[in-house]
């Protein structure tokens, strides 16, 4: 995507977008050679240096010496560009500009309309803008020209994707500094890698920034929610309402035990948020949580437009107030929200990844408030938290108040590497485990998966038996073969850790002592027990060789957890 | 301090480990093109077709196109690196449309050192020329980054001479007689004589039918060349059945 330079009858340089298409006040020149933003944006701050250090004389002298100074910081840059000199390279856009009114119909029409409500609070990169295109069934060039209508009442802005400040590069859509540069026709150019699953960003490139918050469908909003709160869910809730309207504090943390509805204790909350006018995004790092959100929210707000952004989602364009999406897609949006709650702050990709913290913090308006709601804590977040730079709010128990099945640790002799020989399945304790529901096995590698599941089939040749990883292509239709019931024992790495509720499952960590399970990894996979109030129990065996500290401060954590909640009155 | 004790430990860790590098293709190991890779993409036990560079049978020497006269006349030989498909169509669309042409210096060493194996030794190498519309966009030329990387690896010297006077639609959307019609008068020459009595190999990313770098060797002959050789990334793969005889 590209630009061309302009210089105007006072002597500022500019930009048009289309020597053809734009609307330029006055007469102006125009560079016939297209660059790239950030090139302009660099020889625009040099020209203003130069007519602010010089006092000029006569106008046209003024006017003259200000050319021959504008070719020659062109000619001085270090690219390809044979000499450019003002007779040969520009030329005079006033007489197009009679023909460029033509495109003025376009304007305010109902596909320009549906332009400006889908593009408010975004910021979209050129493949963005063309994958909109084709949703809105219109030209590429019609959509470049309706951005820029945006761009010409400073309602957006264009800004190279990737920005050069002195030696250092930054990607402008995620913030990332390590920026891969390279020798381009325009001299230095920088690719930024880091967010790259998103299309490319690099400094040639342009993207498109809208400055305006979202718009919903009306301003009442209708909240039926299909549940009711538990006690512990109410005191939750009205804690975070107070954190809302509390405008000291930018920043919460809900610390929730796993299966306590976590995400609908923000309902009533983001409901309040949507009528006082606000925008709200709901955002967690795995398409499998928004998906199974997405639904849950629909119900709960009927008639309230909800745009569901994943990576593989049909529509990327969508209407309303009310954001679910993945934390990449969240890169998309600028400043657009008043109330971000973030899902699973704690797991794969978000935990650790500059890039996506760094788009949740812009895509945040000021005096925005941002919620983070997690069942295993990461040691950054509690250590703001006891920083008092955040708010914390609990939320211990489960919403048939029983208390969190606590987990068992069963140690033997032989480490469960299946390479290391390891100890022979204790049949009677795992048939009595059957009897109580499904078994959940959870192995720390993918390469434990096949042996431990031909060792299961083996023992128990009567029973079906199968396991899935995070790149298993038939793992969407086992999990659903999982949730009807039809296993009797699945095996898994860690994907199942989160997020899904299974009726009746019991829990065995195969090798719990191994270093990838963290404490967090071992509360997660032991919330799996227990989440219904038909099945409100269950069991959790840890088997190890060893009991290492990550498993001690697993089961500390969930007896915690009832301790307060216990206190509290919220189990029984 | 902190910090200190970090920076320390990564330079202990450095001299106690060497780094690693994966395969450049799929990330696997051993680098820089794993042996899964070579196999799949590489295909070093096939022939490639004397006039359009296609991986043909081992025991062929020319395609069936090239047979019949529809390849390219003015090489003398071209060779094409790799099949055009799976993780080496990603990763030469990765530099192309990704705007990553650092890339290239991860596979410039095997390339080089095959390139050499299987072309003469010329006086010069010339990277298919871009139209300055199309170079103006990517901001790059990557048939002159692989030029380069050889540049860099064999010390051949780098020519200039041959310009893109014509700005053409992507050969790729193309048919085979379109591709040709397409590339008539499209380079031009600079200069005068400019490669006389001069071997060369020229080069580019991905070829098909082998008409660009054809477009290319005619100018090139024009300009006073002695020999025309072509060396590509990546080219077509011909499955033929091979006719049995009992």
């Amino acid at each position: 995507m590209y630009f061309y330079l302009t210089l105007n009858e006072d002597g500022d340089v500019g930009y048009t977008f289309n020597k053809e298409m734009d609307r330029l006040s006055s007469k102006a020149g125009c560079l016939k050679i297209p660059l790239p933003l950030g090139v302009i944006q660099s020889v625009q701050i040099q020209m203003t240096k130069f007519k602010n250090q010089r006092c000029f004389g006569l106008r046209r002298n003024r006017h003259e010496r200000i050319k021959s100074e504008l070719c020659r910081v062109l000619n001085s840059r270090d690219w390809d560009v044979p000499n450019v000199s003002w007779e040969k390279d520009f030329v005079s856009l006033t007489s197009e500009m009679s023909a460029s009114t033509a495109g003025k119909g376009d304007e305010k029409g109902p596909v320009f309309q549906s332009f400006d409500r889908l593009v408010r609070g975004r910021q979209l990169s050129w493949e963005d803008l063309k994958i909109l295109a084709h949703e809105l069934k219109c030209h590429e060039e019609t959509i470049l020209q309706f951005a820029q209508i945006n761009v010409a009442e400073k309602k957006a802005e264009w800004i190279p994707a990737v920005l050069r400040q002195g030696e250092d590069w930054q990607c402008q859509r995620c913030g990332e500094k390590n920026i891969n540069e390279w020798p381009s026709f325009y001299g230095r150019a920088g690719t930024c890698l880091s967010c790259k699953s998103l299309g490319s960003s690099t400094s040639l490139k342009a993207i498109y920034r809208d400055y305006r918050s979202l718009l919903g469908n009306s301003e009442k909003v209708d909240f039926r929610p299909h549940w009711k709160l538990t006690e512990a869910q109410r005191l939750a809730g009205e804690e975070i309402l107070d954190f809302l309207k509390d405008s000291s504090e930018p920043k919460a943390l809900l610390w929730a035990a796993c299966g306590s509805g976590k995400t609908e204790v923000c309902f009533p909350s983001a409901a309040w948020a949507l009528e006082q006018g606000k925008s709200v995004l709901f955002a967690a790092p795995r398409q499998d949580v928004i998906n199974d959100v997405a639904p849950r929210l629909k119900r709960d707000f009927p008639g309230v437009d909800i745009q569901v952004l994943t990576g593989s989602g049909p529509i990327k364009f969508q209407k309303g107030r009310m954001v679910l999406a993945t934390t990449h897609q969240v890169l998309r949006f600028w400043q657009a929200f008043d109330l971000i709650v973030l899902d699973e702050m704690d797991a794969f990709p978000y935990r650790g990844n500059g890039a996506l913290e760094w788009g949740l913090k812009h895509a945040l308006r000021s005096n925005g408030k941002l919620l983070y709601l997690t069942a295993t804590p990461s040691p950054d977040g509690l250590k703001e938290v006891y920083l008092r730079k955040m708010r914390l709010i609990r939320l211990p128990a489960r919403h048939h108040r029983f208390p969190l099945p606590v987990p068992i640790i069963e140690r033997s002799s032989q480490e469960f590497d299946p390479e290391r020989n390891p100890p022979s399945l204790k049949r009677g304790r795992f048939e009595s485990l059957r009897h109580e529901g499904q078994i959940l096995v959870f192995v720390p590698k993918i390469s434990w998966l096949q042996p431990w599941i031909n060792r299961f089939r083996q023992g128990f040749p009567e029973w079906e038996i199968d396991g899935s990883y995070s790149s298993d292509r038939e793992r969407s239709v086992k999990l659903e073969n999982l949730r009807q019931g039809k296993f009797d024992l699945f095996l898994s790495t860690t994907i199942l850790e989160r997020g899904i509720t299974l009726e009746g499952i019991q829990v065995v960590v195969l090798g719990a002592d191994h270093p990838v399970f963290d404490e967090r990894a071992l509360v997660q996979m032991a919330g799996r027990v227990g989440r219904t109030r038909k099945n409100p129990g269950g069991n959790i065996l840890f088997m190890a060789h060893l009991e290492t500290t990550a498993m001690k401060k697993a089961i500390r954590w969930i007896e915690d957890q009832n301790r307060l909640a216990l206190k509290k009155g919220l189990i029984d | 301090m902190n910090e200190l004790v970090k920076e320390g430990f990564k330079i202990i860790r450095a001299l106690w480990y060497s780094e690693k590098y994966g395969c450049a293709l799929c990330g696997g190991y051993p680098g820089p093109i794993c042996p899964n890779c070579s196999e799949e993409l590489l295909h070093p036990e096939l022939s490639r077709c004397l006039r359009c560079g296609k991986l043909i049978a081992q025991e062929r020497v020319i395609c069936t196109d090239c047979s019949e006269g529809r390849g390219p006349k003015h090489l003398k030989k071209v060779i094409a690196w790799g099949h055009y498909t799976g993780c080496l169509k990603e990763f030469i669309q990765d530099v192309k449309f990704g705007a990553n042409p650092m890339r290239m210096m991860q596979i410039s060493r095997p390339l080089a050192d095959w390139a050499i194996k299987e072309l003469p030794l010329v006086d010069g190498i010339l990277a298919v020329p871009m139209h300055s519309a199309r170079l103006a966009e990517r901001g790059f030329n990557q048939a002159e980054v692989i030029a380069s990387r050889i540049h860099w690896e064999l010390g051949l010297p780098i020519l200039q001479g041959v310009k893109r006077v014509k700005a053409t639609p992507p050969q790729v959307s193309l048919s085979r007689q379109e591709r040709l019609l397409n590339l008539k008068d499209a380079f031009a020459l600079q200069g005068k004589e400019p490669f006389k009595g001069r071997s060369v190999w020229v080069i580019d990313d991905v070829t098909t039918t082998g008409s660009t770098l054809d477009a290319v060797a005619e100018v090139l002959y024009e300009g006073g060349a002695k020999e025309v050789y072509g060396l590509c990334l990546a080219a077509g793969f011909e499955k033929v059945l091979v006719p049995e005889f009992d």
